[in-house]
């Protein structure tokens, strides 16, 4: 292997452990990652008895060369955008370690686990309020929105 | 801690010079060496670590983030820097590289007492001035500390 840049080697490493130890119900589109190291398909499913039982959803991590400094890109991608409060029809999320509280010691797998606790403390299925407004105007990259977190029961 | 950022002054920095346990560096440059220390705090090199420090490769920075910089610089040169001597049960790997500490390599201490490479933290902290694992404001800490002793 030539030289990796540290970046690199670190989403070496969480690739490794991703998949060797997935967390539950999350496995990699190990083709995808093969392709771009900086671009993972990740396959994650909703957990038996909440509103999401049964269905699969696919999620799309970014990762820039400032990685883990700069939090990772992730948005829902696919036909199947879970209807949820905090996740508007584009696929984009509202999370607040995604942006401003970010921190390197997070990783993709403690990500995909705050996005299934999210999935799973859901009691409504509904999209955000602005939804219709907000997919209009955004723009393609989630992490130029301000988001503006409010609303921690979900 | 190699070089010395530290200038006098009466930011708000000062105040956490009197903490003996925190640093025991050389207290400010001789007044020749001046200038090419201001050239050092306002144009660091850029990082050779993960990724890069936000001031990386802005040479034309407004004099507004230049002393924001120079602070915060002067702020962590007060966290201590020691060897990892691979007898801390608590951390075996640097969260921020996920790489295992090597024995006797630089490691610097938050006053959480989470350790990180001496490189990784620093880039993380010209980010943003909390621990990674724990969150806790470093700066705050600091103060406290300095407060108690």
């Amino acid at each position: 292997m030539t030289a990796m840049s540290p970046s690199e080697r670190r989403l070496h490493k969480e690739l490794m452990s991703l998949i060797k130890e997935p967390p539950p119900g999350v496995t990699v589109d190990t083709e995808s990652v093969q392709q771009n190291l900086s671009e993972w398909k990740l396959n994650i499913k909703g957990f038996e008895g909440t509103l999401y039982d049964g269905e699969d959803f696919q999620l799309l991590f970014k990762f820039n060369n400032k990685y883990p400094f700069d939090s990772p890109e992730v948005t829902f991608i696919g036909n199947n955008i879970p209807v949820h409060p905090h996740v508007y029809s584009n696929g984009h999320i509202c999370l607040s370690i995604l942006t401003e509280d970010w921190s390197p010691a997070l990783s993709v797998q403690s990500v995909c686990l705050s996005i299934a606790s999210m999935l799973s403390s859901c009691r409504e299925k509904k999209r955000p309020p602005d939804n219709a407004l907000y997919v209009k105007t955004c723009n393609k990259n989630p992490k130029k929105t301000k988001w503006w977190y409010h609303d921690d029961s979900v | 801690m190699g070089n010395c950022l530290k200038i006098n002054s009466s930011d708000d920095i000062s105040l956490l010079r009197g903490s003996e346990s925190v640093h025991r560096q050389n207290s400010g440059p001789l007044p020749m060496f001046q200038n090419e220390q201001y050239q050092q705090i306002f144009f660091p090199s850029p990082s050779t670590s993960i990724g890069h420090a936000p001031i990386a490769g802005h040479s034309q920075l407004s004099e507004e983030d230049q002393v924001k910089i120079a602070k915060r610089i002067g702020l962590m040169q007060h966290l201590p820097i020691g060897t990892y001597d691979g007898s801390s049960k608590k951390s075996r790997e640097c969260v921020i590289c996920m790489a295992e500490f090597c024995v006797d390599e630089a490691v610097r201490y938050l006053p959480c007492m989470h350790i990180y490479h001496v490189k990784c933290i620093d880039d993380w902290l010209m980010r943003s001035l909390t621990c990674p694992s724990c969150l806790e404001p470093v700066d705050a800490a600091l103060l406290t500390s300095y407060e108690t002793t």
